[in-house]
């Protein structure tokens, strides 16, 4: 009993969830290679990174909004809202290039209506994104109908699904890249990163010390709008089309990865590094199954239990601490003592 | 007079006469006893699952794996039946599974004390996925719906659908509960105010576990529902509902910050966004514009309730000045 | 008289803070008997024991001569003991008579009764001579209202001894009378009465008895038609004020704040005055009197309606304490915990987040420039800790606050707010925040300290000014103040 708890404390100081998350990357890698030998080929590392390519991209933000405290439902939605408006734009005749402006611009405007109404309204980002998630998939199917719009431009369609020459990697890979590096600098190394800690933890105290921090969660969520309109793009092109049905059901993906990173639900904990693993873990996973032959929605079912399992995990630990101190604190005893009066 | 003015549900009450008149001068069938019918046929799956919703979202909590539950449901049902079993043992079936979601979402929240939101979310995808997965690209047709549901489908009573009424039974049962049973008072006392819910004695996981579970099981009965009425399960069915149940339940007076609304007020709602989905096609505006109408009033819904009931008072300093 | 509640040498530590050492009272059947004392008395600590929060480490508490042996607050109420605070926790959606039996709604079986409720909860008000209707729900309910409402609940449960802690702050004159006549007919009924609170022109009208604390001690019990008003602020103040604090004399230079007819509805009114360079300008008054919030809205935390703020002879702008932060205002609030840190958040963080700009190259943040500025502070202020890394919750109180210290005066402001700088701080860890806080004053800072702790206004500062409910009532220089001027100003007592 007593080399299982002394055991668990070691461990307990030492793995850090994101840590864990990485040794659970390489396992699954190592599992996924052992089960098929095509696993490791760099043409199926390719497809891995394609299939979460945009996953990551949005978790990004995503990894910001959440140790601040917030959270966004819409996410998805606003991706397929922006790329539905460049298939508009470009069916209407437009440039693909203004398309593509036009479209981010919109999901940065979508960001802005969340941030509106949640920091200057007041009201839960949870509803609030509930609410803007069905608004921004209906504007989607007001602008398209039922029509995807197929005709892509080739030289941009082909980008889509070829890779950068003498690698196997997509091109998308020059958006993603230099995405995670900034994100991972600025979360962890600039004052806007230390915000967001800090905001997660108390937006009260967060005041107190000068951060503007309604605002400041104002523009997490323009960012977030923003980089799902990036994510579109990288989405059309690889699908090389424009549907009002996009993206359904990433922002659980994006949620559930995060979350499975090590980031804490309550806010104000968290790393990029997680997040990275964590999305390559989902990655692999889907790989790994799709091997085994599973379908695609079984990764729904795994990204549910996995979400499930972030968020019970740190709970149960918890918990299981709490009892601990209990049982070594003396009992408190009653009142009446012989002390005279 | 004054006090029915003043219950909660009268304005949404005003505000769904309002939609079904605009929706009738558009459309003059709406008029009719079966543009009526067409309504209350239309809303009945929502207005059921918003009942369902209701005992969740007025303890401050929110459930969204309803949708999966009710989808795969349904399919358990018609699977089972179009096996040769009895329809109590399908629905046996539907409503299990739904109770087992239930207590599982219930102990989370409940016991783990986690978030509602996560919790929920995560089951509703992994009872979609896992949905998806057995049913594969199978489906349920209308000749494998047991002949008692697809009868209750073309049924009405006083004019009024059969599956309406269903889900109005459900409503008062419920409703009643919620209103003349201590423990269902309490489910408002915990959403009214958590920590002096726990102060007063409330046995809050208790109630709160109960509350999920019953939820569930009452998404599970609506298996049998949602397949009466579309005649066919797949593994789409119940796909997004929960969108539109949560706006049903808003926008009937349930608040989202918890301690206040009613079943009866669900139900209204539920009725309310269907007459507006009416209301439009009336007008000529496409019906694309559906989604973009459900979640621009959950939004309104929900700010107007943030305006409407400040709940904290600033602290009073001064003393009041006294007019005698 | 039956002796209903006897409490005999109350002790009660957290961590290096005694709240409680050696504190009695003796409560009576039919009296209302009146606890006084300043903050930081204890006064707060002995009720939360009575109503079950806390557990005493010593001293012994009977009801009605049993021993009273009591774990989270259904306990209490079930013996007997009912606590009323000055914001009472309602539930706003349910109905008054809901409230009054919460959790214990009457009923046969599992069906509630409502007609039986209503009833009951009906005649209570009716007893209490407050004709309120249960029906309707406790949303939109006046303070005063919500009392009434608390009150029931307590008579509902059989409650024999009933704490009122605080009540008449929110509370209008005709509300108050209201309430003082409830508190008697209770008192005609048997049961005995509690009264907590800072307004002596009220004890001295509605209560028989009054029972003292000082440092967490009871220094005085007496019948109050044997005392007067002074007595009873000697024996709150106690101690000479002049021994404790070593003030260092500083040169008073220009106006660095000016203030002028700040108000904000309901919370204060026509506030002016202003700071000089040098200065330390301390302000008084009871719990609640609004300083905490007139000082917010000058950082900019809290809006205010109409007035101005100047600040180095520039308007300061309204509601953007980044702004405020930005020309040379640092703030201290009064809730360390929940306001001045962040806890989960290593000592190094903290003393930071207020310099991150200036600590970065480039926009990244220097982690070695970081450590430096964090490692200077600690050492002037002599901060205790492990690794500079630690959370903050490791610290004791003292330590904490030395944090927050830190975190403000290396932005190198020109005036620094204080609000209750020593609180639940141990005595040790007091001088040394006071000796600094006078050094920097000698050093030019202008300082602005809300304290409810006379001896520490009076010792420190060279101008006092005392609010009451939202209004500026006395101006004093460090000559003209007296623990009895600043008592009676802050209570009204004239």
């Amino acid at each position: 009993m007593i080399s299982v708890k002394n055991n668990l404390k070691q461990l307990n100081q030492n793995l850090t969830w994101d840590k864990g998350v990485g040794i659970l990357l390489v396992l699954t890698v190592i599992f996924g290679w052992v089960m098929t030998p095509d696993f490791a080929s760099t043409s199926n590392l390719g497809f891995v990174l394609q299939d979460i390519g945009e996953i990551l991209i949005i978790a990004l933000p995503m990894t910001f909004l959440i140790i601040a405290g917030e959270i966004d439902l819409s996410v998805a939605s606003t991706l397929s809202l922006a790329s539905s408006t460049m298939g508009y734009a470009y069916r209407s005749g437009l440039g693909f290039g203004i398309a593509v402006f036009i479209g981010i611009l919109v999901s940065i405007l979508c960001g802005a209506i969340n941030g509106f109404l949640v920091n200057y309204l007041g009201l839960q980002s949870l509803a609030v994104t509930i609410g803007t998630m069905g608004l921004f998939r209906g504007l989607c199917f007001v602008l398209l109908g039922n029509q995807p719009v197929n005709q892509l431009p080739d030289f941009w369609a082909n980008l889509g699904s070829e890779s950068i020459p003498h690698t196997f990697l997509p091109w998308s890979v020059v958006i993603i890249i230099p995405s995670v590096i900034i994100a991972w600098v600025v979360l962890h190394r600039t004052r806007v990163g230390r915000w967001t800690f800090v905001t997660g933890i108390s937006a009260e105290a967060a005041r107190f010390s000068g951060i503007p921090d309604k605002r400041f969660k104002f523009w997490l969520f323009v960012a977030t709008g923003f980089m799902s309109g990036v994510a579109a793009f990288v989405y059309t092109l690889r699908f090389a089309s424009a549907s009002p049905d996009s993206a359904t059901g990433y922002e659980l993906s994006v949620i559930a990865a995060v979350l499975f990173g090590g980031v804490s639900i309550a806010g104000g904990f968290g790393t990029m590094w997680g997040v990275l693993f964590s999305v390559l873990e989902l990655g692999a996973i889907r790989s790994v199954l799709q091997l085994i032959n599973f379908t695609a929605n079984a990764l729904q079912m795994v990204s549910g239990a996995l979400l499930l399992f972030s968020v019970a995990l740190p709970r149960v630990i918890e918990m299981l601490k709490t009892r601990r101190e209990a049982r070594v604190k003396p009992s408190v005893t009653s009142l009446t003592s012989s002390r005279s009066v | 007079m004054r006090k029915l003015i003043s219950i909660r549900e009268f304005p949404i009450f005003v505000v769904f006469v309002l939609f079904y008149l605009t929706a009738g001068l558009g459309n003059h069938q709406i008029f009719t006893t079966s543009g009526l019918h067409d309504i209350l046929f239309g809303s009945a799956i929502v207005a059921l699952l918003a009942v369902a919703e209701t005992l969740i979202i007025v303890m401050k909590h929110i459930d969204l794996s309803i949708g999966s539950v009710i989808g795969f449901s349904s399919y358990l049902i018609g699977k089972n039946a179009s096996e040769g079993h009895g329809l109590f043992f399908c629905m046996s079936i539907g409503v299990g599974l739904g109770l087992l979601v239930g207590a599982l979402n219930g102990l989370l929240v409940a016991y783990f004390r986690l978030p509602s939101l996560v919790v929920t979310l995560g089951t509703l995808y992994l009872v979609r996925g896992y949905f998806s997965q057995v049913v594969g690209g199978d489906f349920i047709n209308s000749g494998q719906v047991p002949k008692l549901l697809t009868s209750m489908a073309t049924h009405t009573f006083v004019k009024v659908p059969l599956l309406f009424i269903v889900s109005l039974i459900v409503a008062l049962i419920v409703g009643l509960y919620m209103r003349n049973m201590r423990s269902g008072r309490d489910l408002y006392a915990i959403g009214s105010n958590h920590s002096a819910a726990l102060l007063a004695g409330i046995n809050v996981a208790h109630r709160t576990f109960w509350a999920f579970t019953a939820a569930g099981g009452i998404a599970g009965f609506a298996g049998a529902v949602l397949l009466a009425r579309y005649g066919q399960a797949q593994a789409n069915s119940g796909l997004g509902i929960e969108l539109n149940v949560v706006a049903a339940c808003v926008v009937g007076g349930v608040a989202i910050a918890g301690g206040v609304g009613t079943v009866y007020g669900a139900i209204i709602g539920a009725i309310l966004l269907q007459t507006i989905v009416l209301a439009l096609g009336a007008l000529g505006v496409s019906q694309f514009w559906q989604g973009v109408v459900n979640g621009a009033l959950l939004i309104a819904a929900i700010s107007l309730d943030k305006i409407l009931s400040m709940r904290s008072v600033r602290t009073q300093i001064m003393r009041k000045v006294q007019h005698d | 008289m039956q002796e209903v509640l006897q409490i005999a040498g109350a002790a009660k530590r957290f961590g290096g803070v005694h709240a409680l050492i050696d504190a009695n009272l003796t409560l009576y059947a039919g009296e209302i008997h009146a606890l006084l004392g300043e903050n930081g008395a204890g006064k707060s600590t002995l009720l939360k024991s009575l109503a079950g929060v806390h557990q005493l480490d010593a001293g012994s508490i009977r009801l009605f001569g049993r021993d009273f042996n009591v774990s989270g607050t259904r306990g209490s109420q079930d013996q007997g003991i009912a606590v009323i605070y000055q914001e009472p926790s309602l539930f706003p959606d349910l109905t008054l008579a809901e409230n009054v039996f919460v959790g214990r709604q009457l009923g046969k079986g599992l069906k509630v009764d409502w007609r039986e409720m209503n009833r009951r909860a009906g005649e209570l008000f009716v007893r209490l001579g407050v004709p309120l209707d249960p029906s309707r729900r406790a949303r939109g309910l006046s303070i005063a209202d919500q009392q009434i409402v608390e009150i029931a609940k307590a008579l509902s449960l059989n409650a024999k001894v009933i704490v009122m802690d605080e009540p008449t702050a929110a509370l209008s004159g005709s509300e108050t009378e209201r309430l003082f006549g409830v508190a008697r007919s209770l008192r005609n009924e048997g049961a005995a009465l509690v009264f907590v609170s800072h307004r002596l022109d009220e004890v001295m009208e509605l209560c028989h008895r009054v029972t003292v604390l000082r440092d967490g001690a009871t220094v005085a019990t007496a019948a109050i038609s044997e005392v007067d008003i002074d007595q009873i602020v000697k024996w709150m103040v106690g101690r000479e004020v002049s021994e404790l604090f070593p003030k260092v004399a500083s040169n008073i230079g220009e106006t660095i704040l000016k203030v002028e007819g700040l108000s904000r509805e309901g919370q204060f009114d026509d506030i002016s005055f202003d700071v000089k360079s040098g200065e330390i300008v301390g302000v008084a008054g009871l719990v609640g009197s609004g300083r905490s919030e007139v000082v917010r809205a000058i950082f900019g935390v809290d809006k205010y309606d109409s007035g101005s703020v100047e600040f180095l002879g520039e308007k300061l702008k309204r509601n953007s304490p980044g702004e405020a932060m930005q020309r040379g205002i640092a703030f201290v609030p009064e809730d360390r915990r929940q306001q001045g840190l962040f806890m989960p958040i290593s000592i190094l963080k903290n003393i930071s987040i207020t310099m991150l700009k200036t600590l970065s190259n480039f926009g990244l943040v220097s982690r070695s420039q970081e450590l430096a500025e964090g490692e200077e502070w600690s050492r002037k202020l002599q901060i205790k800790f492990n690794s500079i890394n630690d959370s903050v919750d490791r610290l004791s109180g003292g330590n904490q606050q030395k944090v927050v210290l830190a975190k403000w005066l290396s932005t190198r402001p020109r005036l620094l707010i204080i609000d209750e700088p020593t609180r639940g701080i141990d005595v040790g860890t007091k001088s040394e925040v006071h000796r600094f806080i006078s050094e920097q004053a000698s050093r030019g800072l202008g300082i602005l300290m809300i304290s409810s702790e006379l001896p520490e206004v009076l010792g420190m500062a060279d101008k006092v000014l005392v609010m009451r409910e939202g209004r500026l009532v006395g101006r004093f220089s460090a000559k003209d103040a007296t623990p009895e001027n600043v008592i009676a100003a802050a209570s009204g007592a004239n």
